[in-house]
């Protein structure tokens, strides 16, 4: 996870390229998406996180242009959905969640196909080079692999050389390594400058991927902002992990600088929570040196979106 | 441009789904088989040579000897003369004999005084050749009496067949055969692409892109326009060629009742698609419209055998008139312009039909 790419990727701008007011949709007694409103700037990888049901694809399918809203407005580059759907789905590339393709054709025969809807295309053999599937422009998707399958779906959303793409829970149901491979190709993706507006409800997609991140429960938005700043806003954002040899005290340790909260643990391992890492370490050391305990271990863990969520909803997100 | 490659794409998803190519084509075609091997004409899978006819004659005189070679002379039977009655009867049973009769000792003695001479017609009734051979020998009796008693003729019965050509069972159930397949293709093969499409979210992934709705179902109707008119040219070539049927009216006039006729049927597979969450939902509602449509529509059994309640609610279905007017067309070589109410009763269909596939088509 320390090996984020985020620093490398094409910084982003304040074109606004995605804007979305006050959006609704109702289906009956449902309420999907409740009056939302967000924006997302030329280039950024911009997430929307939450549990099933949470409305993240139904407010996909309404910037698209496949849903109609109930009440809202949605702006892709300047062009309202409603008003002009044709224009807008030019200019975009869909990834749909659990969507397949065509049984009979080839790879090659469904992407030479797809391209032919658009005014440009991309040709289909140099797609499936940016996906490394070259080699299976003969199959038919029905021998792909999951994980190749999904990089099929990224390239056939890539076909028309799209400025803004949509990625519906691109990686559920993939293994772990599968998923970090199509990470690659979502920031690759991105580094050509294209905007990525991507569900999931992996919070550490959310995390790696994303510049901001809209996280999204009962239809409506609950956070949005970088993951750093999600994190840091928590009133206990860092968790400090420690290792003591000897006899210590913990109320001693409860009362040191920013520190909320002590659980000891059998073997010395104590945790702390601690509203602010940068003072609760050095109070730490200074304690260990004056105590007769002898400190083995030092760890800060940065409370992650998975803490957000649980903080802000009180339930966690992983069901 | 567009249509034309999703046309190929369409025609390339269809040839490639050997499964649904095997029930779209071979299933009807299997019909035409079956049908040809029982009722077909100079068909190399079955004989139907002339009726076999064994003659016993006890009487031995000149009426039986004259009345053996007239009967010699009749060219759909063959005649045989044979002493053993037990083992001819035995061959009645077995099938291998059609017909046999037993004349009488003493026929021509007998035949001047009353009660007449009994001669015996022995056939299995379950025998078809065996029992029109029947009335072939009734009337040829009927003759020969009237001759012995030198009756003046008064009568006589001139045959006129109105088809002109005579036509077989076979020869009026090709066309019917053809028309029901091209059914069979459009109704099932479409409402299953639709209901695997929309399963597959395969007509959600069109609609992201900004193909046009109408281009899609254009491209779909053109893709089933072809292949059933190719399949209905199998299945009249097979029983042509195969099975001896006879085509006597325009090729082209029936080409084109097939579009005509399949328009309706492509309509109704977007509909049946469109009520179908399933693939296998959609292929059985496609059979259960498609079958009592077939057996009511008269493809096998005449109208005129239904009840007639249901028959008048046949008619205005969209097979049936499609049926009478094809038949006419290719047995009866007339113009299908003189099928004004059939024609009406189709493009009402054709309207009907193509409105409410358009206001029932849904992406998910």
């Amino acid at each position: 996870m320390d090996e984020r790419k985020k620093g490398m990727i094409v910084s982003t701008t304040d074109e606004i390229v995605i804007q979305v007011e006050g959006l609704t949709k109702r289906y009956d007694d449902l309420t999907a998406v409740d009056d939302i409103s967000f924006s997302v700037k030329r280039g950024e990888i911009f997430g929307i996180l939450g549990p099933n049901g949470a409305g993240k694809t139904t407010t996909l399918e309404c910037i698209e242009g496949i849903v109609t809203p109930t009440s809202g407005r949605t702006v892709v580059l300047g062009l309202d959905t409603q008003n002009e759907p044709k224009e807008v789905k030019q200019r975009i590339g869909v990834q749909l969640q659990a969507s397949a393709y065509f049984d009979h054709l080839t790879l090659k025969e469904i992407l030479d196909l797809f391209g032919r809807f658009y005014k440009r295309s991309a040709a289909p053999i140099e797609l499936l080079e940016r996906v490394a599937l070259e080699g299976r422009a003969g199959a038919t998707v029905a021998n792909l692999s999951g994980g190749q399958r999904q990089r099929f779906t990224i390239a056939a959303a890539l076909i028309n050389e799209p400025e803004v793409v949509f990625l519906d829970e691109p990686t559920t149901g993939l293994d772990p390594q599968a998923r970090r491979s199509l990470w690659e190709f979502v920031l690759a993706m991105n580094e050509q400058g294209r905007t990525i507006v991507l569900t999931t409800h992996y919070m550490e997609e959310a995390e790696f991927l994303c510049h901001r991140v809209a996280i999204m429960d009962g239809g409506k938005i609950v956070a949005l902002d970088t993951p750093d700043n999600l994190t840091r806003a928590l009133p206990v954002p860092y968790e400090i992990k420690i290792a003591v040899e000897g006899e210590y005290s913990a109320d001693a340790l409860q009362r040191l600088a920013d520190v909320e909260d002590v659980i000891a643990e059998e073997g010395g391992i104590v945790r702390l929570s601690s509203s602010d890492a940068s003072n609760s370490v050095p109070a730490i050391m200074r304690w260990s040196m004056a105590s007769d305990a002898t400190l083995n271990h030092l760890e800060v863990v940065p409370a992650s979106l998975e803490d957000v969520f649980l903080h802000i909803t009180g339930r966690a997100l992983s069901e | 441009m567009i249509l034309f490659h999703l046309t190929i794409a369409n025609l390339k998803l269809v040839l490639r789904n050997r499964q649904a190519l095997f029930w779209a084509i071979l299933f009807p075609l299997i019909f035409v088989v079956v049908f040809g091997i029982f009722f077909g004409r100079g068909n190399p899978f079955s004989d139907n040579g002339p009726t076999s006819v064994a003659v016993i004659d006890r009487a031995q005189d000149e009426l039986s000897a004259n009345l053996i070679e007239s009967l010699k002379a009749q060219e759909d039977l063959s005649v045989e003369r044979r002493d053993d009655e037990t083992a001819a009867r035995q061959d009645i049973e077995d099938g291998n004999l059609n017909l046999l009769l037993i004349f009488p000792e003493g026929l021509s003695r007998e035949a001047y005084d009353s009660p007449p001479a009994q001669m015996m017609a022995i056939f299995d009734e379950t025998n078809i050749p065996g029992s029109i051979a029947v009335g072939t020998i009734r009337s040829f009796v009927d003759g020969t009496n009237l001759q012995l008693a030198q009756a003046p003729k008064r009568i006589e019965l001139s045959v006129e067949s109105v088809t002109g050509d005579e036509l077989s069972y076979f020869d009026t159930l090709l066309p019917g055969l053809a028309v029901w397949g091209v059914m069979n293709f459009s109704i099932l093969g479409l409402a299953t692409t639709i209901a695997a499409y929309r399963e597959k979210r395969i007509l959600v992934r069109i609609q992201v892109t900004p193909l046009p709705v109408s281009m899609f179902f254009a491209s779909q109707v053109l893709a089933y326009m072809f292949l059933p008119l190719a399949q209905a040219a199998i299945m009249l070539i097979t029983g042509v060629v195969l099975f001896g049927a006879s085509i006597q009216g325009s090729l082209p006039q029936f080409a084109l009742l097939v579009i005509i006729g399949n328009s309706v049927f492509v309509s109704m597979g977007f509909i049946v698609g469109a009520f179908s969450r399933t693939v296998a939902a959609a292929s059985g509602l496609g059979n259960a419209i498609g079958l009592p449509l077939m057996f009511l529509s008269g493809v096998f059994f005449p109208l005129d055998t239904l009840p007639t309640v249901i028959r008048v609610v046949v008619e205005y279905l969209p097979l049936a008139p499609l049926l009478e007017v094809v038949r006419g067309v290719t047995l009866h070589s007339k113009s299908f312009w003189e099928f004004p109410v059939e024609l009406a009763i189709i493009g009402c269909w054709i309207v009907a039909s193509a409105i409410v596939a358009t206001k029932t088509f849904r992406f998910r």
